[in-house]
This record gives C-alpha cells, sequence and structure tokens, in this order.
C-alpha cells in the first residue's frame, strides 16, 4: 500500500480515549473495501458469463477504463485538495477536437496541442479559484458548459475524423499484445503515485485539503499549489481526450459527456473522501475498475440496460456510505 | 438539593477516563472540580449531567436515585449543564437561542410564536443573572463571555436547581471571565447549587466554596477554598512538588543584542492604529491586551496574513514588507496561531508531516523522507513531544502534546523571530512548564520573542519587556516585565 497517505492514526493506539481498538479493525475493513468490492464484481460476473474471465475482455476492460484512469488521477490530486472538477468532461472534448484538428499536419506529435489545451483549461479553472476566489464547483460548472460550448462552436456538431496513420499507429497499435493507451494509463499511473507520495507539491495539496487555513499560516502557497493541480488535472484530460478520439478516429461534440460524473465516482469509490487531505492513486485505479467493470460486466451478464444505471448509482452511495469517515466530518450537508 | 455521586468509572476503550471519583455537591454551595488537562474533569460533570452514563458507580439526587438517561432527563429533575464548546447559533436572536430547545412553548393558538412573551421571560432571566445582554441585541456581535452568559441563561430557563458549567472560561478574555464569575456569584447569592470544571486557580478560589482535585481520573480529595493554598492545589493536581516557579530565570544582565524586528507606526485593518515596537535578539517582548485591542492584527500583519494600512515594519536591519505567509516564513518569521485545532496544526497528519510542513526538507521536487524523520525526531526529543513515534497521527495527542507539535514546526525552520499568540491556552501545567522551558532556551540562543496572552501570570514571567495595547493603540511599556504586578497591567488594558 501507499506510504503515508491514509490517515495514519489506525497504526497507532489511541491514547486520548477515543475507541482505539475497535475503531482501527473498523479503519481495516474500510480501507479493504475498494478492493473486496471489486473481487466480488469480478466472481459475480464470472459465474453471470463465461465470457467475462477472458483475456481478451481482459484487455477491452482496461482500454474502456483508461481514459477514465487518466482523467481520475488527476482528479484524485484536486479532490485530495479538497476541490472538485466538474469540467473534465468538456476538457476531453476539447483536446480531443484539439487532437482531431492537428493529427493531419502533426501525426503522433498532436499529443502537444491535445496537452496544451488541456492545460490551458485546467490553468482558467485554478485560476479562477485560486485569485478569483469563485469556488470550485461553481467556478468548474460554469466551465464545463463554456468549453463544451466552444467544441459545438467550432464542430457545429459534426464529428471531425481522425485519419493520420501514423497517429493512429502510434496510439492505438498493441505491443506485445498491450494496447499502447493502456501502457500510457500506467505509466501516468506511476507518475501520478510518484507525485503524490513522494514530492514536496504532493504533500501540499495534502496538506490543503486537510487544513487550508492551517496551509495558508504555515507559508504553503496555497494560490500557486491550486493552479498547478488544476493543470496537470487540465493536461491529463488533454491526454484523456487524446486517447479518446484516437479510438473513436474522431473527435465529436458529445465526446465526454458525463465523464465527470465517472470520474469523481472512481475516485471517491476508491476511498479518496470529498472532504479532502486524504487520497490514494492505487485507491483511484481500483475505483477506474470498480466503474469500468461494473458496466462491462452488466453488459456482458445481459443486465438489462435499462436496470443499469440504477445499479451503478447505488454502488457509488454504497461505497460511500461503508467508507467514509464520520468521526473526521461531523457534521454532513 | 444534594446531588452525590460516589465511585462513579468511566472507561473509553483502553483509556480509563474517570476512576473512582466520588463528589459531593451541597444545596447552595459553588463547587469547582480542578485537575490537569486529562484528569477526569469534564466526564465527571458530563456524567453528573446526563450526558454520559457512567460504567459503574452511585448518583443521588436528595438520596432518591439519579440515573438520568439524558441531558434533557436531568434538567427535567433539575440539574443543567452548560457545555464547554459556545452552542449560540448566531443567526437567531438572544431569546431564541435560550429557548432554543423549548419554542414551542410559546406559540399562540394559529402556531406562531409570541414573540413578545418569549422576550419578557428571556429578559427576566438575564436580569436574574445580572448579565448586561440586551434582549434585542445581535448575537453575531457579541462576545465570547455575553455569549456564555446567555447559554448559562439558556441552562436557568428549565429552573434547575443545579447548574454544571463545564470548563466555562477556557477560551475568554480576562473581561469576559469576569463577567462569568460575576453571574456565578449572582446565583450562589440566590440559593442555587454550582459546580464548575476550571484551569485557571484564581478563578477557583475567587468563586468557589469547595473544591475537588482529580488527577489522572482519580479522586485526590475535596477541600474547602478556605483551607487550602495555592501551591498546595497545584501540587495535588500535578501530583509531585512543583519547582518554585514554572517559570524559567531570565538570563542574568541586560540584553544589549541587536534589534531584530522593528515596528514603525504600524496599522492594521481597523483593529491596529499606528503602534512602534521592536525586539531584540534573545528577548522575550510580551504582548498584554484584551480580544480586539490589537496584537492579533500586528501578528497578522507581522506574518504577512493582512497588510499594512500604514506604517513600515523592518526585519534584521533592512525593510520587511511580507505579502503572505509564504513570504514571512522565508525570511525567517515563524508565527503560532492562537487557534491551535484550525490555524495551528491539522490534527489528522502525522506528527512528522506537521513538524515539517512549513519547510519539508528535499532533494529537486522530491520530498526527502529520511532527513524529515531527522529533523522530527529531532524536534521530538528538543521539546518532550510524547510519542510512539513519528508517525501517530496527532490525533492521538493531548492539548499540551499538541501545542508543542506546533512549537516544533515554527523551530522547525530555524526562526529568527517566533511570534507566540496564547500559547498555552488550554495546556495543562506539565506541558506549559516545558513550553516555557524550550522558549526561553531558544531565545538565550539569539532567538528574538513576541509573545501575546491573556494569562497575566504567564506574561509577567515570561517577557523580559512588557507592552499593553487597548484599542489599537499602546497604553503602556513596562521595561522590566519581573517588577510588573497584574494590577497594574489590568489598569492599562480596560
Amino acid at each position: 500500500m501507499e506510504t503515508n497517505v491514509t490517515s495514519i492514526a489506525t497504526k497507532t493506539p489511541n491514547a486520548t480515549g477515543e475507541p482505539g481498538v475497535n475503531a482501527s479493525r473498523f479503519e481495516f475493513v474500510k480501507r479493504g473495501f475498494p478492493l473486496a468490492m471489486l473481487v466480488l464484481l469480478i466472481v459475480t460476473f464470472s459465474i453471470a458469463s463465461p465470457r467475462f474471465l477472458t483475456f481478451s475482455n481482459f484487455l477491452i476492460v482496461l482500454q474502456q477504463g483508461t481514459v477514465l484512469l487518466v482523467a481520475a488521477l488527476g482528479m484524485t490530486f484536486v479532490i485530495m485538495a479538497g476541490s472538485i472538477d466538474l469540467s473534465v468532461g468538456s476538457i476531453v472534448a476539447l483536446a480531443a477536437l484539439a487532437t482531431a484538428l492537428t493529427a493531419d499536419s502533426l501525426g503522433a506529435a498532436a499529443i502537444i496541442p491535445a496537452i496544451a489545451v488541456g492545460a490551458a483549461a485546467g490553468l482558467v479553472n485554478g485560476v479562477l479559484l485560486a485569485k478569483g476566489k469563485v469556488p470550485s464547483f461553481i467556478a468548474t460548472m460554469g466551465a464545463m458548459v463554456v468549453y463544451r460550448g466552444i467544441v459545438l462552436l467550432f464542430t457545429r456538431g459534426a464529428p471531425v475524423s481522425i485519419e493520420d496513420e501514423q497517429f493512429l499507429n502510434v496510439y492505438t497499435n498493441r505491443t506485445l499484445g498491450i494496447p499502447h493507451s493502456v501502457i500510457i494509463g500506467l505509466v501516468l499511473m506511476v507518475v501520478a503515485y510518484g507525485i503524490i507520495n513522494r514530492t514536496v507539491f504532493g504533500r501540499e495539496v495534502r496538506a490543503i485539503g486537510g487544513g487550508e487555513r492551517v496551509a495558508i499560516l504555515t507559508g504553503i502557497q496555497v494560490a500557486r499549489v491550486k493552479i498547478y493541480m488544476y493543470v496537470l488535472l487540465g493536461a491529463l484530460c488533454g491526454i484523456a481526450g487524446l486517447l479518446q478520439g484516437a479510438r473513436a478516429m474522431a473527435a465529436t461534440a458529445q465526446l465526454g459527456e458525463g465523464l465527470e460524473l465517472d470520474v469523481i465516482a472512481a475516485v471517491v469509490v476508491g476511498g479518496t473522501p470529498l472532504t479532502g487531505g486524504v487520497g490514494s492513486v492505487v485507491g483511484t485505479m481500483l475505483g477506474v475498475l470498480i466503474i469500468t467493470l461494473l458496466s462491462n460486466g452488466m453488459n456482458m451478464a445481459g443486465v438489462d440496460p435499462y436496470l443499469q444505471n440504477i445499479v451503478k448509482g447505488t454502488v457509488l452511495v454504497c461505497a460511500v456510505f461503508v467508507t467514509i469517515d464520520r468521526r473526521k466530518i461531523g457534521i454532513i450537508k | 438539593m444534594t446531588l452525590a455521586a460516589s465511585d462513579l468509572r468511566k472507561s473509553y476503550g483502553q483509556t480509563r477516563a474517570v476512576d473512582g471519583v466520588s463528589v459531593v455537591l451541597r444545596p447552595g454551595m459553588v463547587h469547582a472540580i480542578v485537575g490537569e488537562n486529562g484528569a477526569g474533569k469534564s466526564t465527571t460533570l458530563r456524567m453528573l449531567a446526563g450526558a454520559e452514563p457512567p460504567d459503574s458507580g452511585v448518583m443521588t439526587l436528595d438520596e432518591a436515585s439519579y440515573a438520568p438517561p439524558s441531558v434533557v432527563g436531568a434538567a427535567a429533575l433539575g440539574v443543567s449543564l452548560v457545555y464547554q464548546e459556545i452552542t449560540i447559533n448566531r443567526s437567531l436572536t438572544v431569546a431564541e437561542n435560550i429557548f432554543i430547545d423549548r419554542l414551542r412553548q410559546f406559540a399562540g393558538p394559529l402556531g406562531f410564536i409570541d414573540r413578545r412573551r418569549m422576550e419578557a421571560a428571556a429578559r427576566a432571566i438575564l436580569e436574574r443573572i445580572g448579565a448586561q445582554i440586551s434582549i434585542s441585541a445581535d448575537t453575531g456581535r457579541l462576545n465570547l463571555g455575553e455569549l456564555k452568559c446567555i447559554e448559562i441563561a439558556r441552562a436557568l430557563s428549565t429552573n434547575p436547581k443545579i447548574l454544571l458549567l463545564d470548563e466555562s472560561t477556557a477560551y475568554l478574555d480576562h473581561r469576559e471571565v469576569q463577567a462569568v464569575l460575576r453571574v456565578i456569584s449572582e446565583l450562589k447569592g440566590q440559593g442555587m447549587t454550582v459546580a464548575f470544571v476550571s484551569h485557571h486557580l484564581d478563578e477557583v478560589l475567587a468563586v468557589a466554596d469547595e473544591l475537588t482535585i482529580l488527577k489522572d481520573g482519580q479522586y485526590v480529595g475535596t477541600y474547602r477554598t478556605t483551607e487550602i493554598e495555592p501551591n498546595e492545589i497545584h501540587r495535588r493536581m500535578v501530583g509531585r512538588e512543583l519547582a518554585r516557579s514554572i517559570y524559567p530565570p531570565r538570563p542574568p544582565g541586560v540584553p544589549s543584542k541587536p534589534v531584530v524586528f522593528e515596528a514603525c507606526e504600524v496599522a492594521v485593518g481597523r483593529e491596529l492604529g499606528g503602534v512602534s515596537l521592536n525586539v531584540r535578539a534573545g528577548e522575550i517582548l510580551g504582548l498584554a491586551g484584551l480580544k480586539g485591542a490589537g496584537a492579533e492584527a500586528l501578528f497578522a500583519a507581522i506574518c504577512g496574513d493582512l497588510p499594512l494600512r500604514g506604517g513600515s515594519m523592518t526585519l534584521a536591519g533592512s525593510s520587511y514588507a511580507p505579502s503572505s505567509p509564504t513570504s514571512a516564513w522565508g525570511q525567517g518569521v515563524a508565527y503560532l496561531p492562537g487557534d491551535r485545532h484550525n490555524e495551528g496544526l491539522i490534527a489528522d497528519f502525522s506528527i512528522l508531516d506537521n513538524l515539517v510542513m512549513a519547510r519539508p526538507p528535499h532533494h529537486g521536487p522530491f520530498f526527502d523522507r529520511a532527513a524529515a524523520t531527522a529533523i522530527a525526531g529531532d524536534l521530538i526529543a528538543q521539546i518532550g513531544i510524547k510519542t510512539q513515534s513519528v508517525d501517530s497521527s496527532c490525533r492521538s495527542l493531548s492539548g499540551g502534546n499538541l501545542q508543542k507539535v506546533v512549537i516544533g514546526k515554527c523551530l522547525a525552520v530555524q526562526p529568527r523571530l517566533l511570534l507566540l499568540n496564547n500559547p498555552t491556552r488550554g495546556v495543562d501545567i506539565g506541558a506549559r512548564t516545558e513550553i516555557y522551558r524550550i522558549v526561553r532556551q531558544k531565545a538565550a540562543q539569539g532567538l528574538a520573542v513576541i509573545l501575546s496572552s491573556e494569562d497575566m501570570p504567564e506574561l509577567i514571567g515570561m517577557s523580559d519587556r512588557l507592552l499593553v495595547l487597548r484599542q489599537g493603540q499602546i497604553t503602556h511599556r513596562i521595561e522590566t516585565a519581573a517588577d510588573a504586578t497584574e494590577h497594574d497591567i489590568i489598569g492599562h488594558m480596560a
């Protein structure tokens, strides 16, 4: 597991008179919950469908989950700092459009405009929050609509196709049977893990979520850290947009619609609470797998598509119900 | 009514919070319960008030068995509790706050609240306790002492025979403490039985008839306040002979070291209107004053949290105008805020995380955990933070230990100027002694310290020089703090 990420309170017996022993056992259940849920899903779907537990389906799940994973890695930082970003789906669409418009001339290097557009969109969000002091929920809700609007304005609703051979080769081919997109996702996961657990920036993000006033008075450059964090999320959404565009071989105005909900759900189901101060890349990966497997497995098992949303929503609420630490939050709003 | 409890016990998990405490509250007497942090004072009071059931022990009310199921149940029997925390809702009126759980009793036939009747009832209670609070006052503008009086009025509105006050004055300043003490004396004059928990021995001796000392959850004894000396109380609370003074000796000789920090006609917000002061290396400068007198605003400006409205500052001889706390810390100014929990540290984080928060050791962008562990281990040993490991969560620490962590966080940056805002608020005497020792030791090594405190003995005992603030102005300068008297300081404060 990761070092120092979740509350370390659980390791030490409590000296203040709070229920120590039982709490830590319960804590263990909570921390193991995402993994337990993942195992449960795999077992259930394996029984329900013979095609579920196959290598080819495994690759499909990984491919489906990569876009979600890349965006959710960035969201882990933002949620860990106690903020939110509702515009990720729109940034993904914006980046996919940038990719599609430049892929013919730049080839694989179209990743540069994709990242640049994503980072710029994240920069706007970060500045609105950190400098403009607009609450992130509102700022990014507005941004969600505006960024999507820009995509609509550019495309007039028509898809922009990607045909460049070199581009598609680089981002959709396989090496040793593993799709390149999955490799990119795994590399980014390692990088995100390193940033959260090994860098000063990662600690500062966590400190902002743990107690922003404390962080400010201790001299942490809170505004700057918040902006960097949104730029990082934007850049990751840029890559996610490129991968999504490459898979679909086109950018459309609808691409990434509703993605923000899956991204937030994946992070939260993975055990990173919306209250901030705590965050785990491994948890986010588990959350992404749970969200992706749930859709994939229900399709495989032939669950009525009209029923699927009800199951997904229920799983999300149940996960939070079990993992949320009510002792720390006190009043739930 | 006589409320008696014998051999009360209460455990939380492995910890025995209260372990065999007996106490008798006799009619018309003011009874104080004293002890260090974690002695079991609040738990005892909460059991008497029905807020928590004891694990074992017997409680009787006028010799009848007494086992209230809840605070409401206890109130119905005539025992009322005032909580430690302020529970006033500042968006409601004074009267609404007093009757918050019984608004229904003022409902008219159509279900609307009869405001006039409610306000008359509220006014009657406030008059009874002699509180100078207008019924139409804006609760958002009242000070903590006034809010506490409203809480007391709320507890009295159920017509109790016995009033229990939990640690009522822990966060109140001198003027507010006096207001609460006046209310207690007033109630005592009316024959009310009052029991209260307190850290402050002076207030105990001022109003209590009897006092019960607890230590580590155990009962030490009950005494008449006229029969026991303050030193003796201290000794029994701590359980060992205290050194003659809890304040370390000042270094001999007049400090003639260089001036580290100087403020010239500094004005901040509406609170501080042009003060000039300086502090030398190795010196502890004390700031006395009521809340809002300007010390907080001055600290906010020095630590870069608020901009100057006028004046200028110099640090180590060159112009100093921090644009943010980042800039202040970067130039060697460390700030210990007055609110440990919301501003001083992040309780959910480990001791190590908090200790190196201001200046994390790093190689390029990467956090250097080995160096951080060494720094944290060194600070823990130096300051005497009691913990098993640097990775323990701060949640497991007591108030005194938490404050030592905040001090460690400040010292970790090896500051040249240290700002202490009420560094021992809610800290027990053992931890206080250690905090005083480390601060004096660092000063002896050349650190300049500005200490703002509501605790008069602390200011007199720790400071080399003292300034008294009133309404944003310096009203008095005391060059040798050791010769100052509380009376003298208070005279210039209010």
